[in-house]
């Protein structure tokens, strides 16, 4: 504690130093934890080039990006929203690369600026001690059954809720969220929020639940299954980018190449997220396995606030 | 009254540059950011644009109103609790007097989003009192009585510690003579007690008004489905939803700045109206009533606050974290030391990160508490022009929400053209829990100084004292007291601040707070709890030994 102490008054006195230091990258990313500190690890054993890195939420993450527009330190970003990719090549802040080990990459997880990480899918995540029949669609969760046992994430906290609501009230419009919120399903906060209550039974499940939080749940022990509609849900690939403002560009780039090397992939899939790489085996269900909605993100994008807004009044007490 | 005049003492001279690095700085550019949109870029184009939108947003309104409201209730709520309890323990002999001072500790260490999560999983459908008695009180605890239940059994302590120290030192001088003058004992109490009180009730008030507008975390998880909005919720909104809206963020913050400093008029109008001086150097007999027959129901009544502010809150943390798994329940088969094994074997990042927020504390109680008496000096005792200004400067940081602190600092310190910058070292979190909590150790002081006869002083003087003699062997003793309880007041907040650490925590460096958020992220709530109860019991027995090691040196009843 006093060495802490000290360490606070060494960094007043070593404040200019911190940036000579030659071989490092800085990565900022989405969660979870576990996945940089892991791939920071393997990163750093296999090219000794030291990973800074800087973990929060998306939104989070790009508040701090913002604030340091003026003196950007970042060099990687990894985001939990492809969304971001999309808006930063528009704005002109991304380097160009094509990484080798990204051939493996199916075409729809990568462009000339971004590739895809690892990939969620959103899920119903169900209670079966919550004395509830087992949903198998999302529309099962209006049922009487489930009246007062529904809990949704906030989509404007998060990003793949947003495309869920936006692809299912795109195909069959909003007569569902009505009756949901009738049935008395409640929005409660962020994805990890929604989940809780679940776990303890206080709800019966998450109506789009972000499926890798469930399946390490249920890794540690915890009652609760994940099921992926058959009439089909979103997926959320979390791209990794190369801003071009990087003066570490080569780093950056090797921590792509080791992203996505055998390696990196294993890292991501022993965390439950989907492999970017469609030869990378993982011990739970890949895109090929789920029916994917369509989502054309730029129209989606386009309406964002207006689909919040009207979700906003259905669940609006 | 003889105030001293004359030119700048150095006492002033310091308080003024540490509150412009502290306070100044991180603020102007918070106003900068809310009137120049793009100046996170560096561009101060379009100036006020972005004013209209934000200030004409149709739910502005509404979000003020519940701001205030919240923060009526909360302040209501906590004055009702707390100010019973710190006339019986300040003017009686009351029974385990200082194991309720302890206990009535814990509420105030317990960070209040680790206590919402524990009230939310206490009185939840299912939940542990379902489990344990089979009722839930979702229904209450969903609502906006709820949330300033849970908030108001946070901030209650603020008030209980405060009062129950200036009725110390009031004492029963004042009254005693009330009665000899013929006053009833309830006269006397009404009308000299309480009144001799009004400083340090309203300065405490004031900081629990500040904390309630100010706070994120109950709110956020009690308040959204109550359909309950208040500012600081839809500033996090603003920061945290991309686009980012920064110039948004800064314009509600300052609509929040406007609430804290009209309260804060408030209570410098009261606390002008007249002179609460009553330590005047004359001898005090600390001498206690005896409660009589009251004895056994005022016992009771401390132990119902203690059980309902501390014990639940405890429990439901401490029965989270021994849980194996949540939906296990409680159930003996359940419970096991796991997720407490799994912080301690984690020594590179839960105990580092334990080290980094008790050295930030340390050293946030230091400062601010140096920093605040200097200032709080300065502004009762002199006469130097502009201390009025020092004196809105040190209310200013109150009721900024601490996200958007973070931004302001990192506008500020991340401009290329830096020679050196505390930004992404360590220093920076210092700086960002110095400008959220140094209202604090001013308001306290403030109050201490508020107290103490201006004789003492110009008898020193006199004497041939310096400015700084004075200060030191004079003032600083006197108010000690007070400023200690502010400087664990630091402490505890500074050591699990989350909002602020989330953003600005340099790359690499964890806090208690965002290592407990990120567990909870992850959906390890157990092993975020588990983290959560080692800092309480660590957070609230180090103030208590740095309490005992004072009390053993000076003799004399701090806490």
């Amino acid at each position: 504690m006093l060495k802490s102490v000290f360490r606070v008054a060494f960094c007043a006195a070593a404040l200019v130093s911190a940036s000579a230091a030659s071989a490092e990258v800085t990565v900022y990313t989405a969660g979870p934890a576990a996945l940089i500190e892991k791939l920071a690890a393997g990163f750093t054993a296999e090219t000794g080039i030291k990973v800074n890195f800087f973990q929060a939420t998306t939104g989070k993450v790009m508040a701090r990006i913002e604030a340091e527009a003026a003196n950007p330190v970042v060099d990687v970003l990894i985001s939990a929203s492809w969304d971001t990719a999309t808006d930063f090549a528009k704005r002109d802040w991304l380097l160009p690369y094509a990484s080798p080990n990204a051939d493996k990459v199916p075409d729809f997880l990568k462009t000339d600026t971004a590739v895809a990480q690892g990939v969620s899918a959103l899920a119903i995540a169900w209670n079966p001690s919550s004395g509830t029949p087992k949903p198998s669609e999302w529309s099962d969760l209006a049922k009487p059954e489930y009246k007062d046992l529904v809990n949704l994430p906030d989509p404007a906290q998060s990003g793949a809720t947003f495309e869920l609501v936006a692809a299912l009230s795109a195909s069959q419009g909003w007569a569902l969220f009505d009756s949901l919120s009738a049935n008395g399903a409640i929005v409660a906060g962020a994805n990890a929020e929604a989940l809780n209550p679940v776990l303890q039974g206080a709800k019966a499940a998450v109506f789009g639940a972000v499926d890798y939080i469930s399946f390490n749940g249920k890794a540690k022990g915890e009652n609760i299954e994940v099921i992926f509609p058959a009439s089909g849900t979103v997926i959320a690939p979390r791209p990794v980018m190369i801003l071009n403002w990087s003066k570490k560009q080569d780093e950056a780039k090797k921590f792509v190449d080791y992203v996505l090397s055998d390696d990196g992939q294993a890292i991501v899939a022993s965390q439950n997220l989907m492999p970017a790489r469609a030869d990378i085996k993982a011990e739970r269900p890949l895109i090929a396995d789920l029916k994917i909605l369509p989502v054309d993100a730029e129209a989606v994008y386009g309406k964002r606030a207006e689909t919040l807004a009207d979700f906003a009044k259905i669940f609006a007490k | 009254m003889a105030r001293l005049r004359g030119g700048l003492n150095p006492v002033t001279i310091v308080a003024m540059t540490g509150l412009v690095f502290v306070v100044v700085i991180p603020f102007v550019f918070i106003v900068a950011q809310a009137i120049f949109p793009h100046l996170g870029r560096g561009s101060l184009a379009a100036p006020f644009s972005a004013m209209v939108g934000a200030l004409s947003d149709p739910r502005l309104i509404g979000m003020t109103m519940n701001t205030l409201l919240l923060g009526a209730l909360v302040v209501g709520l906590s004055a009702l609790i707390a100010v019973p309890l710190a006339v019986l323990r300040g003017l009686f002999r009351v029974p385990l007097a200082v194991l309720w001072d302890v206990l009535f500790l814990i509420p105030f260490m317990i960070p209040p989003y680790i206590a919402t999560l524990g009230w939310i999983m206490t009185l939840q459908p299912r939940g542990y009192l379902t489990q344990l008695f089979g009722v839930d009180l979702a229904t209450f605890l969903f609502s906006v009585p709820g949330i300033a239940f849970v908030m108001s059994l946070n901030t209650f302590p603020v008030v209980y510690f405060a009062v129950s120290r200036t009725i110390e030192t009031v004492g029963s001088r004042y009254a005693d003579v009330g009665r000899v003058f013929g006053a009833s004992p309830a006269k006397a109490f009404w009308r000299i007690t309480l009144p001799l009180a009004t400083p340090g009730l309203v300065a405490s008030l004031l900081l629990v008004f500040a904390m309630a507008i100010e706070e994120y975390g109950t709110p956020a998880a009690l308040g959204t489905r109550a359909g309950f909005e208040v500012l600081v919720t839809a500033i996090d909104l603003r920061v945290s939803d991309w686009p980012i809206d920064l110039p948004g963020a800064a314009i509600l913050s300052l609509v929040l700045v406007i609430l804290s400093f009209a309260a804060f008029l408030l209570q410098r109008w009261i606390l002008t109206r007249r002179s609460y001086q009553t330590t005047t150097g004359k001898p005090q007999a600390g001498a206690r009533r005896e409660l009589g027959r009251w004895r056994y129901p005022v016992i009771a009544l401390f132990a119902l606050v203690a059980f309902v502010a501390a014990a639940i809150p405890i429990l439901a943390i401490l029965a989270t974290a021994l849980s194996r798994t949540i939906s296990g329940g409680l159930s003996l088969a359940n419970l096991g030391l796991d997720n407490f094994a799994a912080i301690l074997g984690d020594t590179s990042g839960a105990l580092r990160a334990l080290g980094t927020s008790l050295g930030l504390g340390i050293a946030a109680a230091i400062t601010t508490g140096f920093l605040g008496a200097l200032s709080a000096y300065t502004i009762v005792k002199t006469k130097v022009r502009g201390r009025g200004l020092l004196d809105v400067l040190t209310i200013l940081p109150n009721a900024l929400p601490g996200i958007v602190v973070a931004v302001g600092l990192i506008l500020a310190w991340n401009q290329p053209w830096l020679p050196i910058t505390p930004y992404n070292t360590t220093l920076i979190l210092l700086l960002a829990y110095c400008c959220i909590l140094l209202p604090q150790p001013v308001r306290y002081a403030t109050a201490a100084f508020h107290q103490i006869g201006d004789n003492l002083e110009a008898a020193a003087r006199v004497a041939g004292a310096s400015p700084l003699i004075v200060f030191r062997r004079i003032m600083l003793p006197l108010i000690m007291p007070g400023m200690i309880a502010s400087m664990l007041l630091v402490f505890a907040v500074a050591t699990r601040e989350l909002v602020a650490s989330i953003v600005i925590a340099p790359v690499g460096v964890s806090t208690i707070s965002t290592y407990i958020w990120r567990q909870f992220e992850q959906g390890s709530v157990g092993q975020g709890m588990a983290m959560a109860f080692l800092t309480i019991l660590i957070s609230t027995a180090f103030p208590l030994m740095v309490l005992q090691l004072m009390r053993r040196r000076k003799g004399s009843p701090m806490l």
